[in-house]
């Protein structure tokens, strides 16, 4: 929602969301980001939380590919069976 | 925030067991339909692999968010992995039916927090001068056309569930790796 358009009108009206809402918003993704959680939350601009937030899920994505490729490695040599897996998960 | 105004999430050890019990499922098919290890395969199994993760965890999550009724539509059209959702489809279509009055009153209390919100987006954007909003919906899938608060509010829940997921399977690799 970059466009040309929204900012225009945006300078025309008011806004009906306060401040205290916009850093809720905010505030709510930090606390879920390793890198900043534990940073205040009035030292850290929505645009840097938002920058972490996109690098955050390209590290979980990239945990993803390396994980399924560990994963389809393993499925090829083990004889392991679904129920100890399954078990084993269960009672951590 | 007050609690009444946060959707409905799942529990986070429930999200855990619930992917890890599809995901197993899902593994121990493509183990079944074996085929010889060239390595090309290997290289086409690991995407396989992948693909079973998100889908497991978007059929866990079911039609209850926009991000896993997209990752799971995409899937969908995708004949090739239909046979992946198939395993799925029983458990997704009993979420989606015990979910259906959940997304009710969720779209409700989003209304009735901002009855005006598609409008209200033209004139409120936090991070409109930041850039970094387009970058963060082509990450979070289905981010394409909602608001900024629904966005925020996906890419959160999406991060739970991707966090849950790179768990479970680290988790699995080890169980893997040790037997």
């Amino acid at each position: 929602m970059s466009s040309r358009r929204s900012r225009t009108r945006q300078s025309s009206t008011t806004s009906r969301i306060s401040d205290d809402q916009i850093n809720d918003l905010v505030s709510k993704l930090q606390q879920l980001l390793p890198e900043i959680r534990n940073s205040r939350s009035d030292k850290v601009s929505a645009s840097k939380v938002l920058q972490e937030t996109c690098n955050y899920i390209r590290s979980l994505h990239r945990e993803v590919d390396d994980l399924s490729e560990r994963l389809s490695e393993l499925l090829e040599n083990t004889d392991s069976t679904q129920a100890s897996i399954i078990r084993s998960l269960l009672s951590q | 925030m007050s609690s009444s105004q946060q959707p409905i999430s799942i529990n986070p050890t429930y999200l855990k067991n619930q992917f890890a019990r599809r995901f197993v499922r899902a593994l121990n098919n493509l183990k079944k339909r074996k085929g010889s290890a060239h390595d090309n395969q290997m290289y086409r199994r690991s995407g396989r692999v992948k693909i079973a993760a998100y889908t497991a965890m978007a059929s866990v999550v079911g039609s209850r968010r926009a991000w896993s009724r997209a990752v799971l539509s995409k899937i969908k059209n995708r004949p090739r992995n239909k046979e992946l959702l198939r395993s799925n489809r029983k458990r997704a279509e009993h979420r989606i039916m015990s979910n259906l009055h959940h997304r009710h009153h969720a779209k409700v209390s989003i209304k009735r927090r901002n009855p005006n919100h598609i409008r209200d987006e033209v004139y409120f954007n936090p991070f409109k001068y930041s850039g970094q909003e387009s970058k963060l919906r082509k990450l979070v899938p289905g981010a394409g056309s909602m608001d900024s608060w629904c966005l925020v509010d996906e890419t959160a829940d999406y991060i739970k569930c991707l966090a849950a997921q790179v768990d479970v399977m680290q988790t699995l690799v080890d169980l893997y790796t040790a037997t």
